[in-house]
Formats: C-alpha cells, sequence, structure tokens
C-alpha cells in the first residue's frame, strides 16, 4: 500500500497537489488548521495511491513530509 | 500474509532546517526553488562545505531554511560578496540565491561582472517579473503590458522600456561556463529544473566557471491571480517573452 503523510500544520490551502494527482486521491478539506487555511486531506480507501510523489514536488510548503512507496 | 517493503520515496531534505516552516504567501513557487536546492546539496553531499549568500527581497530569509553557512548581502551585492567568500575559500562551495530585482536591477552590475569575471561561484535567480516582497512594483523583468503597481496602464516601451532576458545576458559573458532557464509551472519542469540546478552546481566543482540558472517563478499575491491561474500565466504568456532552455554550456 503506498500513502503520503501530510502536515496539515504547512499547509497553506493553495491547492496545487489536487491538480497534479492522477488518481485524484488528495481533496479540499473542511476543518481550518492553526494558519486560518483549510488544508488538504488524504482519502485513499481503495488503495489507488500509485506512490508517484507528483503530489510532494508540487507542494511549495513541504507540507507532504514523506511518500511512501511499497 | 503478504510480506511487504517500505520505501521512501520522497522525504524532507537534510539541508533544510528541522521544523523550519516557509513564510511565502500560498501557492508561491520559492519553496519549490528552494526546495530542490537542498535537495541537491544532500545528493552532491554539498552542506559540510557550503557557504550560501542570500540577498533582499523574498529571498532575505535563506539563511532560516538551509541548514549551511550563510552570509546576508546588501541589496543586489549577493555575488559582489560570494566573490570574496571564494577567492578566500577556494575549498568551500557558494552558491547565492536572489530575485530577478536584486539580480537584474540594483545587482546588475555585480551580477554580469561576476560572470564577466568567470567566478567560480553559482547563481540562481528567482524571475516572478514583479518586486514581490515590497508590495508588487514594475521590476526590470516586467514583461510589455503587465499591470503592476507602479505601472497602472501596463508597461509600455516609451514610458518603462523593454524587460531584461537575464540567461541570455548572462551566456554572452565569456566566464559564463552553463546558463539556463527553467520553470517551476509544472512537474515536468520542476525535474527538468532540478537537473539545471545540479549542472550549475557541477561547473562550480570542476571549476569551468560561473554557473547561472534563472527559474521562472510565480506571485500569485501580486499577479492577483490564484496560484492555479499563475502557473497558467507563465505557460501563455511568460514562455513567449522567456523561452526555456540551455543558452551556454561549455
Amino acid at each position: 500500500m503506498n500513502y503520503i503523510k501530510l502536515d496539515k500544520t504547512r499547509c497553506k490551502a493553495c491547492y496545487l497537489c489536487v491538480d497534479v494527482c492522477p488518481k485524484k486521491l488528495i481533496i479540499k478539506g473542511s476543518q481550518p488548521n492553526s494558519l486560518g487555511h483549510f488544508p488538504v486531506e488524504f482519502k485513499d480507501p481503495d488503495n489507488k495511491c500509485i506512490g508517484c510523489a507528483m503530489c510532494a514536488m508540487r507542494c511549495p510548503d513541504i507540507a507532504i513530509t514523506e511518500v511512501v512507496k511499497n | 500474509m503478504i510480506k511487504t517493503t517500505e520505501k521512501s520515496v520522497f522525504k524532507l531534505p537534510k539541508s533544510l532546517k528541522a521544523g523550519m516552516k516557509f513564510p511565502f504567501c500560498a501557492g508561491c513557487d520559492h519553496g519549490v526553488a528552494i526546495r530542490l536546492v537542498a535537495e541537491v546539496l544532500d545528493e552532491m553531499n554539498l552542506r559540510e562545505k557550503t557557504i550560501a549568500v542570500a540577498s533582499i527581497g523574498c529571498s532575505v530569509m535563506l539563511y532560516d531554511y538551509l541548514d549551511t553557512d550563510c552570509v546576508e548581502a546588501p541589496h543586489g551585492r549577493a555575488l559582489a560578496a560570494a566573490t570574496g567568500v571564494k577567492r578566500t575559500n577556494k575549498d568551500k562551495f557558494v552558491l547565492t540565491y536572489q530575485g530577478d530585482g536584486d539580480f537584474a536591477s540594483i545587482g546588475l552590475a555585480e551580477s554580469l561582472h561576476a560572470a564577466l569575471r568567470g567566478e567560480k561561484v553559482s547563481a540562481i535567480c528567482i524571475n516572478n517579473t514583479t518586486y514581490g516582497m515590497t508590495g508588487g512594483q514594475a521590476g526590470p523583468t516586467t514583461i510589455m503590458g503587465q499591470i503592476t503597481k507602479t505601472s497602472p496602464n501596463g508597461r509600455n516601451e516609451e514610458y518603462y522600456g523593454y524587460p531584461i532576458k537575464i540567461a541570455e545576458q548572462v551566456a554572452l559573458c565569456d566566464g559564463t561556463a552553463y546558463s539556463a532557464r527553467c520553470s517551476l509551472d509544472s512537474i515536468a519542469n520542476i525535474k527538468k529544473t532540478k537537473e539545471a540546478i545540479r549542472k550549475t552546481f557541477e561547473v562550480q566543482l570542476q571549476g569551468l566557471g560561473f554557473g547561472f540558472v534563472e527559474i521562472l517563478s510565480t506571485c500569485p499575491t501580486n499577479w492577483h491571480l490564484t496560484p492555479q491561474e499563475s502557473h497558467e500565466r507563465v505557460r501563455n504568456e511568460l514562455f513567449q517573452v522567456y523561452p526555456l532552455g540551455v543558452y551556454k554550456e561549455v
């Protein structure tokens, strides 16, 4: 199972990762963080993540701190 | 039970300070550029011998992010300071990280003369076509027709003149070993930018001369666009004026 580790305190809600995810597993969140932004959430119930790390490469604030691939 | 082996394909670079957070606006590509620099420093194992020279602008707080030795230079004088650092510490790896206003406006003389002297340093210039930190005034790289705080009717040639094409100008200098222009608008271009930064570092280590990379970046706040629209603007408008490519490689 591939997955990403998300640091929601770093996310500034630019949503660039939402656009680059080829499987559309990253969605806009509904709970605000300490910065007052609505950080993204990683939802992968069917284990569709391919571990391409494009979201991490795109993120300007390194909110996606690790991408793990099996 | 199926046995799995977990492998990390992306991690925080060790050359970035632990626990640091970028203070940039949402969607600003500065964070991507600094991360790429840190990743290349990690991969080339340069962290312990690097002296970075920070400039003025949004790039000013470089010493807060990079876990290397760092010097803060006056406005535009990053390459003048880097010259002194490199000439007195020939075994060190010296890099500057500047914006377009710092590199090509206030520091144009220092920057071009460092290239003409063939100083063995690496320079990275972030081009976002405006003065980001001071509130979005017209800069030397502001493209024709662009509306900024100090060009409210758009940049025109009779009042403001023409934008400077930094990568081409640096490539004309005989002391330059590598000059390229890259972009951060897509994943493919981010990977190409990382390779260009690596090449810029290699020419310094090989002692070939001045290494330079200009990175087209975005400024969503001062362009008054969303991060997504900013990348569209880079693709649709900036690529016409600032074509990507390697302009000099020895």
